[in-house]
């Protein structure tokens, strides 16, 4: 009779244990396959971004079959960059080509068996840029100073059927004082010499493999690396102010967002708090809508509202001794100062608060315009935090209205519409370089502001639809 | 508390002094012609312009260009709507009717007919008739453009192929093609958009015009269908290739990348080529001769200098269009290998007799204004509309989807409807 | 209490004082706008000349238009398809994310990107991945090479799965068909089979599949081939996957947030009962997050019956009749470039546009309330 109860306690002691195992092993593969799935989600959505960063560097991002590293991102071809860099009498970030340089350089080529490699004939060519501003100046050329040595053969194998011979020869800069800042070098070879590797990877192959190019050999290793993003710097500038223009669209963009932020948590504040918390006659019916114009497309007003600003406001702005307000940024921050969601997100968040405080509040005395500035805004700290960014965000990506009332000049745009006239400039011609390296520059900031503020962004989104 | 009412009172008046300083804008004591065009090179081009041909030689006038990145002609029909619009402007034949028509150009023959500097028969004949609507001239062109066939010489030399020249037609051009593209592996012969603004020259060799007699279109008939049966047939034959195709965005694209061995496209592929593939060694011809008539087509693409109906300052805008156009501008324009000027007296310029691969393009692409039936690119008030269904009939015979006769049928109805 | 009377009129006008500015503005730039979009809708008008009235005259010539009713079907087709595929994904996306585990902040970071980023630049990137020689058709390429050693890896998974399954309940383990505890034995199984496979030659990828170049911007093809004429234009369904993409991460949240509003103690007393999970997730997950669904399936058509961005970013790169949709025809309308404004047909088609959206979103809330 014990013994029974023992073996039965001791098995039921064991079956207890093997069940408590199992349950931890359940816990344990639940999470790893939650990971699993997390993992596999993320790739589908940070995927696409971070494969566009990384070709963003490549010389050209279209290439088949597609690839993760390119010469941009191999070290090898950093230190060639910094070395020809600093020989070219630069740094080793920042070349150039000043007088007293002697920059070395090798390039290996391969033949079969057979043909004999002839020697490389190479140029430093006088380049004159054929698209943009740069088209107009005359730029001095390095090719006036430099003079290429002899080219030396300096080795040359054989293996299986194919030979391969290395050349050397260094470029001079004999001038006195004159520093350029790029030195292009083009280098021609007999058709049936196949290129195999440089000090530096070229920019281009062309005439059917026969003449290797590139840009500008002593760039250093930031224009080297970051080419793409160079040409996004130094391809798009205003003539008419000097001013760079992706800078101005960042500038334009932030300022733009900050200053409809402020007009937004004033103007949809008080509104909210006015439709939240107070009786006038009226209410219900600018309630509704509140409601309808948040359902109503921009499309179906934006006409009007076009002419709306085309006339000054109602002829308004005259009185300011201003006219149309087309292309102005107060047109576009007078139309745009608050929209109808934002009021709706600032009414339900007064109207989830107590009313306990603004009701001893009026019991002192306190008119309604106090009990809003003194004891209502500074409780609404959460909400406008939630709003602020989710106007914030609204306007960096904004691209309809801006594409409407702001076209001239470029100087003027926002962020969106500068990467539009990128599209029109590089993406028609399938020159993918600086259209990825141009969208990747516009998506850090807000990319930054976002894992910074990621609590508000996301409290933001479930204040605008939970409490709806 | 009282710091968030600080703050937002700060912001507040940050706010509206920053709105004060945009509504505000400076005024200077000097008459401001504003002119405004294309961004990009234009913007370079004009600005040297006014600072060396127009600017030293006015009082109290100063030209000012306002350049339009992306949407120009959007911008323009709206900025002259508004009443904002610049004082001179370009006006690219292709939207050009429907702009005349709005009342919103400056005719300018009275001005002309007073000018010392600028007469009629100065500028190329066919490019002046461009811009003339209702038996007025509406704008003086500034430049040209029309469509050169590009080849590049190493393919045809590997191939061991004679270049494309001025005596090839349809079907010589055809087999010459097919013969470098069979000597190269990897290589098409010639880049083919699906875009009227390439095919229509085929059409005009033919003998097709746009508007018939009545004003309509007719492109079931047997001349605009010779011209559609040769383009879409290249592709068909696998000799040409539409450039999207091979992972490119027009033919100077393909071109350049040394996936095709020519291309149909205007001097504005030399600046492009200059930067992509500065080494690339290519040649132009005129465009092939249709072997019936004999005749070559081609396009003009033309842009002109017009004036606002609406500008304040017009004596002073037609100074500046006088000096915009005078013949020492246009020439530094044309030896800086820039674009091709309007005025007829150029042609004698040695510029074009210079051994320049990029001269001796230009020279191609001049000479196409005035060889066989040439046409502006223009389609009346219909625009863009008057294309949009050829070019979709292009695209879907050349990639297979359609044949000829369901294509040019749907087209015509597409037309007819257009036209109603 | 000085001033008396005045400080009550004061007190009067106090609402209206506060609300001043957003009158202002929703009077002049949306009822006004509205009022005005309505009246251009019956008139000619192309900026330049005054408006003349036409009365229905522009309404006729949409039902014409055979542009418009282009536009007209892709916004339907665009509107309905992704709302419902953002829907079931973000759905799906916030029931894995509602898991306790570490890091779930970082993932949902993660997922939010896409949301974050403007549509002009998710588009451009777009656009780049689904060039003919871009990385859509390379995935897809490689996807159809590895066909063989994938399926032998689905159909190991499979099979090692049920097996473990059953010996469990052979055992008398109520194990279910899911126990990830074997899923991932079994996927580590499959996969050490299929290497294995592969190094002795037996599978492998196959060496002469043709590249995959589909051109999905430039077409006027519709996809699926079977579907007739509800097929889809394929560069309008290359955008349908983007929006997807880019929606479903945002409208995650929402279910989240619905998610956590679901009381524990419902899934535990389920549990007691001895609910499997997915009747647990049929009788309490949806029925508690009707609310919330009605408002992702209102937010998801509004927005989606507007798109306009990537038909504008696109642009000439695809046919424009393939990815037209109505808030770009009354933009073309409104400012066409090459032609003097329409202003009056554009009118008339953004009131259809408005009154298609009212009438999706109220049918809309018909069936998630019933």
């Amino acid at each position: 009779m014990r013994l029974d109860e023992g073996m039965a306690e001791q098995d039921r002691r064991a079956g207890a244990e093997n069940r408590r195992k199992l349950a931890a092993r359940r816990r344990w593969a639940k999470a790893a396959a939650v990971y699993v799935l997390l993992l596999g989600f993320s790739l589908l959505f940070v995927g696409p971004m971070a494969f566009a960063m990384l070709s963003s560097l490549k010389d050209n991002p279209v290439e088949w079959p597609p690839r993760l590293g390119s010469p941009q991102l191999s070290p090898a071809n950093w230190v060639s960059a910094a070395r020809l860099g600093l020989a070219g009498g630069g740094t080793a970030f920042f070349g150039q080509f000043a007088p007293g340089a002697v920059v070395p350089f090798s390039i290996t080529y391969e033949v079969d068996e057979g043909g004999e490699p002839g020697t490389p004939i190479v140029r430093v060519p006088r380049r004159v840029p054929g698209a943009g501003p740069a088209a107009i100046i005359a730029e001095p050329f390095a090719a006036d100073d430099a003079v290429v040595s002899e080219v030396r053969e300096v080795g040359r194998t054989t293996t299986e059927g194919v030979v391969r011979v290395t050349y050397e020869f260094d470029i001079r800069h004999v001038g006195s004082d004159m520093v350029y800042g790029k030195l292009p070098l083009d280098i021609e070879v007999p058709m049936y010499q196949r290129f195999v590797r440089a000090t530096l990877a070229p920019n281009r192959i062309e005439r059917l493999g026969r003449v290797q190019s590139w840009n500008n050999v002593t760039s250093g290793v930031i224009p080297y690396v970051f080419y793409n993003y160079h040409r996004v710097f130094r391809e798009n500038y205003s003539r008419a102010t000097g001013k760079n223009l992706f800078v101005a669209w960042i500038r334009n963009s932030f300022m733009l967002a900050g200053i409809k932020v402020v007009t937004t948590l004033v103007v949809a504040s008080m509104a909210g708090y006015a439709l939240a918390r107070l009786k006038f006659f009226g209410r219900n019916a600018l309630f509704n809508l509140v409601l309808f114009s948040m359902m109503i497309p921009g499309q179906v007003t934006f006409v009007s509202n076009y002419l709306v600003l085309r006339d000054g406001i109602f002829g308004l702005t005259r009185l300011f001794g201003g006219g149309s307000l087309i292309n102005t940024w107060t047109g576009y921050v007078v139309s745009t100062m608050v929209g109808g969601s934002a009021v709706f997100i600032m009414k339900q968040f007064f109207e989830g608060l107590p009313t306990e405080l603004e009701e001893s509040a009026r019991i002192d005395g306190a008119s309604v315009l106090k009990t809003y500035s003194r004891i209502m805004l500074p409780l609404a700290g959460p909400a406008l935090g939630a709003l602020a960014i989710l106007t914030f965000q609204g306007t960096w990506n904004e691209f309809f209205w801006p594409l409407v009332i702001l076209t001239s000049p470029p100087d003027k745009y926002t962020l969106t519409l500068g990467l539009l006239s990128f599209r029109t400039t590089y993406a028609v011609a399938f020159d993918w370089g600086p259209m990825l390296a141009g969208t990747v520059m516009s998506a850090l900031p807000i990319v930054v502001m976002f894992i910074v503020f990621q609590r508000y962004f996301v409290e933001g989104i479930s204040f605008s639809g939970i409490k709806g | 508390m009282k710091r968030v009412k600080r703050v937002v009172t700060l912001l507040t008046a940050i706010v509206l002094t920053l709105a004060v300083a945009m509504c505000t804008g400076a005024a200077g004591a000097d008459v401001q012609v504003r002119i405004a065009g294309f961004g990009g090179v234009d913007l370079a081009i004009v600005e040297e312009l006014i600072a060396k041909f127009v600017q030293p030689k006015l009082k109290g006038v100063k030209a000012v260009y306002e350049p339009i990145a992306d949407g120009y002609d959007r911008w323009l029909v709206n900025s002259l709507s508004a009443g904002t619009g610049p004082d001179l402007f370009y006006v690219d034949i292709f939207w050009s009717r429907g702009l005349f028509s709005s009342g919103a150009v400056e005719p300018l023959d009275s001005y002309i007919a007073k000018s010392k500097m600028l007469k009629t028969t100065d500028i190329t004949t066919s490019l002046l008739n461009a811009f003339t609507y209702n038996g007025k001239v509406y704008g003086i062109p500034k430049d040209f453009n029309t469509l050169a066939l590009f080849y590049n010489r190493d393919m045809f030399d590997v191939a061991k192929v004679p270049y494309p020249d001025e005596s090839d037609d349809w079907n010589t051009l055809t087999d010459k093609l097919r013969k470098v593209q069979a000597g190269l592996p990897g290589v098409y012969g010639i880049a083919l958009a699906p875009e009227y603004a390439r095919m229509g020259p085929f059409a005009y060799a033919a003998g097709f015009s746009v508007f018939d007699a009545k004003g309509k279109s007719n492109v079931i008939g047997s001349q605009f269908r010779e011209g559609f049966e040769f383009y879409t047939g290249l592709a068909k034959k696998g000799v040409g290739i539409m450039p999207a195709d091979i992972g490119q965005g027009w033919g100077g694209g393909a071109f350049a990348a040394e996936k095709v061995a020519a291309c149909l496209e205007g001097a504005w592929i030399i600046g492009f080529l200059r930067d992509q593939s500065p080494n690339l060694n290519y040649g132009a011809t005129l465009l092939p001769k249709n072997p019936r008539t004999g005749q070559r087509g081609n396009l003009i693409f033309t842009v002109s200098w017009s004036m606002n109906a609406q500008s304040k300052h017009k004596q002073e805008a037609f100074q500046v269009l006088e000096l915009l156009t005078s013949p020492e501008a246009q020439q530094w324009v044309l030896e800086r290998g820039l674009a091709l000027p309007s005025r007829q007296a150029l042609i004698d310029n040695p510029y074009f007799k210079s051994a320049d691969k990029e001269a001796a393009a230009n020279y191609i692409v001049f000479r196409g204004a005035s060889d066989g039936n040439v046409f502006p690119f223009e389609f009346a008030a219909y625009g863009d509309d008057w294309m949009t269904p050829i070019n979709q009939v292009l695209s879907a015979v050349m990639s297979g989807e359609q044949t000829v006769d369901v294509a040019l049928k749907e087209a015509q109805k597409r037309l007819d409807e257009l036209m109603k | 209490m000085r001033a008396h009377g005045v400080s009550r009129a004061w007190e009067k006008a106090a609402p209206y004082i506060l609300l001043a500015p957003f009158i202002f503005h929703i009077t002049a730039f949306f009822g006004y706008a509205f009022a005005r979009t309505f009246y251009f809708s019956f008139t000619e008008y192309n900026l330049f000349a005054s408006p003349r009235w036409v009365g229905l005259q522009n309404y006729v010539d949409l039902v014409r238009n055979v542009q418009f009713g282009r536009a007209l079907r892709n916004s339907l087709q665009f509107a309905v398809i992704v709302t419902l595929a953002q829907t079931c994904l973000a759905l799906i996306l916030a029931v894995v994310m509602n898991s306790r585990v570490r890091g779930i902040r970082f993932f949902r970071a993660a997922y939010y990107m896409p949301s974050v980023t403007s549509s002009v630049v998710i588009t451009l990137i777009f656009m780049w991945l689904f060039q003919r020689g871009g990385v859509i058709n390379y995935l897809t390429t490689k996807f159809i090479e590895y066909r063989a050693p994938i399926g032998v890896f689905i159909a190991c998974l499979v099979v090692i799965q049920v097996l473990l399954v059953l010996r469990d309940r052979a055992g008398g383990w109520p194990a279910s068909w899911f126990e990830p505890a074997f899923l991932l034995m079994s996927a580590v199984f499959s996969f050490v089979l299929v290497l294995a496979l592969q190094a002795a030659r037996i599978i492998g990828p196959n060496p002469n599949v043709e590249i995959v170049r589909t051109v999905w911007l430039n077409t006027r093809q519709t996809v699926p081939g079977w579907a007739g004429s509800l097929a889809v234009p394929r560069p309008l369904a290359a955008i349908m996957m983007l929006n997807t993409w880019t929606t479903a991460p945002t409208m995650m949240l929402l279910f989240l947030a619905g998610l956590q509003d679901i009381p524990r103690e419902l899934y535990e007393a389920a549990a007691v009962d001895g609910a499997a999970p997915a009747a647990a997730f049929r009788h309490i997950t949806l029925p508690g997050l009707r609310n919330v669904t009605y408002l992702v399936l209102s937010m998801g058509l509004i927005s989606t019956l507007q798109m306009f961005d990537q038909v504008a970013i696109v642009g000439e790169q695809a046919p424009r009749e393939s990815v037209i949709t109505l808030a770009y025809f009354i933009y073309s309308n409104a400012f066409p470039g090459s032609a003097v404004p329409r202003i009056g047909a554009a009118s008339a088609a953004a009131i259809v546009l408005a009154v298609f959206t009212m009438v999706l979103v109220s049918l809309q809330k018909r069936i998630t309330r019933s």
